[in-house]
């Protein structure tokens, strides 16, 4: 499945590059994280809690960035599992300028398995469209700061 | 009351336990000291096992044991493929009963875990940790031919489990020969859940003093999960007992034998006290066969008068990622030899590839195969009728085999053993007004309303079967059935049969026959079956083969009964056996009425043996072993009227109503209940049900939320109606009738949507024919024009 968004930061994009690159405010931002640890190599080993339809759990995994063009683009290399599945993702996360602002293109693929897959199947598209919208909210509100 | 109670509608005795919710399931039962097992199942549908870690598991809160491959490996031989189909280069893959080192589809076990309570063994399946490395996964069995995906099995080149052809006649030169009309379809056979309302539950109790294993199971066949158990766990036949409680559906899926019951023995053998399992829902869904699942690419072809010279197609059957027990004959024997329906067609080539994809496996899904070629043969009849300009209904007519009592060869080689095709095609047309409807349609299409009829004959093949015929094909087994019938002194009458009713109700059929054939009231009389230990060996209940092999063999012992109390009577009457004469449970000398043995005091006489003939055994009880010297093919006619919206996609099926003949009915109540059932069945993969899974391998229909089947609100009134055509071979004429609604109904109905849809250029429609894809098929349909 596929996941895609566009959002537009009123910042120069050196500044909104810093922003993604901050593990704080990421862990802060995104919904449900309990945990963000660094592994190394911008390897972070994550915990979060989700709820997909009445699937409601956690999971563990890692987050790695890759390809990193500063301050162009990056991937985002997603492993999580839990007892309700898995979550596998991989976007492609491109910053362009937009006059004074900048715009953040996300396009990723996911694939879930497990029971979240077999139960959920209806919602997974559109919850994880939806924490992605909110994560980059908060980003947004955290440029103010 | 009358004891003649064959052909009666009487109610089902098991009805009043069923309904009240006092039937005991499995997993309605309890022994002492028992524990709890769960399995934990691969989330992915290809993947190997990088690591497995089940220490934390085993510290959890009541956990007894927690295996893992390793374990059972050494203990347990892997899962028997039990049809070894001939001349098909059949390739058996190993089937573990856990994975080792690979998981092939989701729900492959991985370990398994037992505890205290099913809770305390389902929360420790958490904490099991398994690192798996995913591989490319292929679903779709055509694509599984082209090499999708990553290798399924090392030992199976391009995942085919085997390529079986049917051919009889010259397809080829019919297709060829000039003038010819074909018509060619792309069908897709759509995967389908069987759903029964229980899910697949164990029991196992193991006596380590004696090596005693009782397995408590739902299953159809008890005694076949007797003989592949023993197989499987080494546990000697004599030692391992077989109890199928009350069994709450099974339509095919329950005639499997599944690791996860063996395995609830493993658990209850190494940890010595009762173990229990018992799917979840979604556990079921995934775990428990499938149905169905072909590619199929077919054509017909014929002259342009409209008779049907000859049919050929390829399938692509999909097994799943290992060969469950029967899964190699169903789309061949059951469907490949029925292509020639009820029709004279005299030349038949099909090309059937069974190929293994990462998918739950595919085995028997009521009707099993038989769906499958008569869909397609009905389908293609259709088309051509449409080709040539002619009405269905009369296209049938020109090709149906003329009435027949006893045998008929068709190319693809069986002898139909009776029919009256043309007899049903009339009853059915003439009770739904066929040329009435058609001027109704013409009307309505004239308003610009979408009315749409679709009518099929049909021939099934069923009452399996011939054990000879049986160990041709390869069937692991034979196919007989057996009956013990014991009368007490009070002449009441216990019946002991080897088939396994669950639904079917054959505790009142089987009644009314010993009452029938013997004069008994039919309330004296108990029909036992499902324990190993206590019903003689029988091969269960599937093929609509319990009244059509295990009524045979009931009558047969009925009448060595009958015979034994011939003799008896007249010892007693001091009279010549030849002279005595027999009505309604009442053995007399001719003409001498009056002065009769009843049964009742001939059970009585039989077991006190104060006065027996010399040489006759003491005793009232037989036994019978009966083999049918052929299948029993009923057939029968169905229509299906409908309206569709041709804006919103929407389906009324306004009438279904159908004609069968299974021969003389023991008991038509059963009968329409069983035709109902079929038919609604065959409507759910017409117009809801389909198993979807996504292209990496997952279940994405994985509950009841988004696996629709029919609902009563949706429904018609369907009107039942019959013929009578005995078979020649079954001593009581009768043939079967659990499958036939089902084999018939799914193509009546779409091909009555395609029928409501041709004046807007729709010819197909993809199954299930949701709302969305009739707007779709519109849609298309209107870009063409």
């Amino acid at each position: 499945m596929t996941l895609d968004g566009s959002y537009r930061f009123p910042a120069p994009r050196a500044r909104v590059w810093a922003l993604l690159m901050d593990t704080t405010a990421i862990a802060s931002c995104v919904p449900g994280c309990e945990a963000l640890e660094p592994l190394g190599d911008d390897r972070y080993q994550a915990k979060l809690v989700a709820t997909v339809a009445a699937i409601s759990g956690s999971y563990e995994g890692t987050v790695a960035m890759a390809d990193k063009v500063e301050p162009e683009s990056y991937r985002l290399v997603i492993e999580g599992s839990g007892k309700h599945g898995f979550v596998n993702g991989e976007s492609r996360i491109a910053l362009r300028e937009d006059g004074d602002a900048t715009v953040v293109d996300v396009t990723g693929t996911m694939d879930v398995g497990g029971t979240i897959a077999r139960v959920g199947q209806r919602l997974i598209g559109s919850v994880s469209k939806m924490m992605l919208d909110r994560f980059f909210a908060c980003m947004a509100g955290k440029l103010g700061s | 009351m009358s004891s003649r109670t064959f052909g009666s509608a009487i109610r089902r005795r098991e009805d009043p336990r069923l309904l009240t919710g006092l039937g005991t399931y499995t997993d309605d039962l309890s022994l002492p000291n028992m524990a709890h097992a769960a399995m934990l199942r691969s989330p992915h549908a290809h993947a190997t096992i990088v690591s497995l870690d089940t220490s934390k598991a085993a510290k959890a809160p009541g956990v007894l044991a927690v295996y893992t491959g390793k374990d059972t490996a050494p203990a347990l031989k892997p899962m028997p493929c039990a049809w070894l189909l001939p001349n098909a280069g059949l390739n058996i893959a190993e089937y573990p009963l856990v994975a080792l080192d690979t998981v092939r589809y989701v729900g492959d076990i991985v370990a398994v875990v037992v505890a205290q309570t099913p809770y305390q063994a389902y929360d420790a399946l958490d904490l099991i940790e398994v690192k798996y490395k995913t591989l490319p996964a292929v679903v779709d069995p055509e694509k599984s031919a082209k090499g999708t995906g990553a290798p399924i099995h090392a030992s199976v080149p391009g995942n085919q489990a085997f390529k079986w052809t049917v051919a009889g006649g010259d397809a080829d030169a019919a297709f060829a020969a000039p003038g010819a009309v074909v018509v060619h379809d792309r069908i897709i056979q759509n995967r389908l859940i069987p759903t029964p309302m229980e899910t697949r539950s164990a029991l196992a109790q193991w006596t380590a003093a004696t090596g005693e294993l009782t397995l408590w199971n739902t299953t159809q066949n008890p005694h076949i999960v007797r003989f592949i158990g023993s197989l499987v766990m080494g546990v000697p036949e004599d030692k391992l007992r077989v109890v199928a409680p009350e069994v709450g559906g099974g339509f095919g899926a329950k005639i499997a034998q599944y690791p996860a019951d063996f395995l609830t023995c493993f658990c209850a053998m190494k940890l010595n006290r009762p173990v229990k399992w018992t799917e979840t829902r979604s556990e079921n869904y995934i775990a428990t066969t499938h149905g169905r699942d072909h590619v199929q690419d077919v054509a017909l072809c014929g002259t342009k008068d409209g008779k049907i010279t000859g049919v050929r197609g390829t399938v692509w059957a999909g097994m799943g990622a290992y060969l469950s027990t029967a899964a190699p004959g169903i789309p061949t024997i059951l469907h490949g030899l029925m292509l020639c329906g009820p029709y004279l067609i005299d030349n038949v080539k099909e090309d059937v590839y069974g190929l293994y994809t990462n998918t739950t496996p595919v085995e028997a899904y009521r009707g099993a195969g038989r769906p499958e070629a008569t869909y397609l043969l009905e389908r293609l009849i259709d088309r051509f009728a449409h080709a040539i300009g002619k009405d269905p209904a009369e296209v049938r007519r020109i090709n149906l085999i003329p009435k027949f009592d006893n045998g008929h060869n068709v190319a693809t080689g069986l002898t139909y053993d009776s029919g009256n095709y043309h007899g049903a095609l009339d009853k059915i047309m003439a009770h739904v007004d066929y040329a009435g409807l058609r001027k109704q349609q013409a009307e309505a299409r004239a308003k610009g309303r979408y009315m749409g009829i679709g009518i099929c004959t049909y021939v099934e093949v069923c009452g399996l079967g011939p054990s000879q015929v049986a160990g041709a094909i390869g069937f692991q087994g034979g196919l007989w059935e057996s009956a013990i019938v014991r009368f007490h002194p009070s002449g009441k009458v216990n019946v002991f049969i080897g088939t396994k009713p669950h639904g079917q109700g054959e505790e009142t059929t089987f009644a009314q026959i010993v009452s029938s054939e013997l004069g008994v009231d039919v309330n004296d009389v108990k029909v036992m079956h499902g324990d190993t230990d206590k019903t003689p060996m029988g091969w269960g209940t599937y093929g609509s083969r319990t009244t059509a092999v295990g009524g045979a063999a009931l009558a047969v012992a009925l009448r060595k009964i009958k015979d034994k109390a011939t003799a008896l009577a007249a010892h007693l009457l001091e009279a010549p056996v030849e002279d005595m004469d027999y009505a309604d449970g009442r053995f007399f000398v001719k003409g001498a009425p009056a002065k009769a043995k009843t049964i009742q005091d001939i059970a009585l006489m039989a077991n006190v043996a104060w006065n027996m003939p010399a040489g006759m055994e003491a005793g009232l009880e037989a036994s019978s072993f009966y083999d049918p010297p052929n299948f029993v093919y009923p057939f029968g006619a169905h229509v299906a009227v409908v309206d569709v919206d041709p804006a919103t996609g929407a389906i009324d099926l306004k009438r279904y109503a159908c004609v069968d003949d299974c021969g003389p009915q023991i008991n038509p109540m059963i009968v329409e209940g069983q035709v109902h059932g079929g038919v609604v069945q065959g409507l759910g993969q017409a117009l809801w049900e389909e198993a979807i899974y996504a292209d990496n391998g997952q279940l994405v229909t994985g509950t009841l939320m988004d696996y629709a089947i029919p609902r009563a609100d949706v429904l018609p009134e369907i009107e039942v109606l019959s013929t009578v055509t005995p078979s020649p071979h079954h001593p009581l004429g009768v043939k079967g009738i659990g499958e036939a609604g089902t084999i018939v109904s799914t193509c009546t109905m779409y091909n009555a949507v395609v029928d409501a849809l041709r004046p807007l250029g729709v010819d197909t429609v993809p199954m299930p024919m949701t709302p969305e894809r009739v707007w779709r098929a519109v849609q298309t349909a209107k870009k063409g024009a």
